[in-house]
């Protein structure tokens, strides 16, 4: 009985190599192109929108200085106690808007450390306003 | 006189393991990563631990850089123009809303700036854009 030989791998005639070229290429591009950040967001109104409609309850306001205190309506506040503060307030009335006023020189990434805070606390409306200073 | 015969060899077989993961990486980041517009500038926003996901959105973009550069709908411009640029966009889509890309170094006094801006060109709120900060 005679064993059949094994056909023989025949080279494929299409070269691989500018495939591989082109997909390197591809794979170069979405490296560079795309972006790996994912977003969040806060909703605020804008200094003085918002009040047109008559409110129940005066605004809160909560100043930022520019060495770091937080006063809630004129009162000192740890930086940790704002959120509990806040939230006494806001179990009243939680539609209560709150004034965010940090001085000219607060930067961004603090104002939006206290906004997380007053979030935290259960506000949802909340705009920034001008401290001076 | 004869030459030593040059054989060209065939290339090894192991180049299929190697186009398999160069697709498996561009399927990766094909799928992965967002294809976004680069932006006008660099901006780099406040990192925040919380806040609501957002999608970014495609237009109505105000950046604001640390050095006070502004810049809408993919164009950079000064404060006095962003107000009827912003207007003109409102007044397409007045259900539209304004998304706020600042510099986590901008201080107040600048962002107030370009927020009475948006006021008067007749927004009345805002989306603030945070990344989410890395523990």
């Amino acid at each position: 009985m005679e064993i059949e030989t094994q056909p023989r791998r025949r080279r494929s005639l299409v070269s691989l190599t500018p495939l591989i070229d082109v997909v390197f290429i591809l794979l170069v591009f979405f490296m560079l192109a795309t972006s790996f950040l994912d977003w969040r967001s806060i909703v605020m109104d804008l200094p003085g929108a918002g009040s047109t409609v008559a409110e129940e309850s005066p605004a809160l306001v909560v100043s930022i200085h520019a060495d770091g205190a937080l006063l809630l309506e004129g009162e000192t506040v740890e930086p940790n106690g704002l959120a509990r503060r806040l939230s006494e307030f806001m179990a009243a009335d939680p539609d209560r808007q709150v004034i965010v006023r940090p001085d000219d020189s607060v930067n961004l990434q603090r104002i939006t450390q206290v906004v997380e805070q007053l979030q935290a606390a259960g506000a949802v409306r909340m705009r920034l306003d001008r401290g001076g200073r | 006189m004869r030459m030593p015969e040059t054989s060209r060899r065939e290339p090894a077989e192991n180049v299929i393991p190697l186009i398999n993961i160069v697709f498996l990486l561009l399927i990766f980041f094909m799928l992965a990563g967002a294809l976004t517009r680069p932006d006008v500038f660099d901006v780099e926003a406040p990192q925040t631990r919380s806040g609501r996901l957002a999608e970014l959105p495609e237009d109505g973009v105000i950046l604001l850089a640390a050095d006070g550069r502004l810049a809408f709908a993919e164009r950079q411009l000064n404060l006095d123009a962003l107000q009827p640029e912003v207007a003109d966009w409102l007044a397409a889509d007045p259900h539209a809303r304004l998304t706020l890309k600042a510099d986590a170094a901008v201080s107040a006094d600048r962002l107030l700036t370009v927020m009475d801006v948006l006021r008067d060109a007749g927004a009345d709120r805002v989306t603030l854009l945070t990344n989410p900060a890395d523990r």
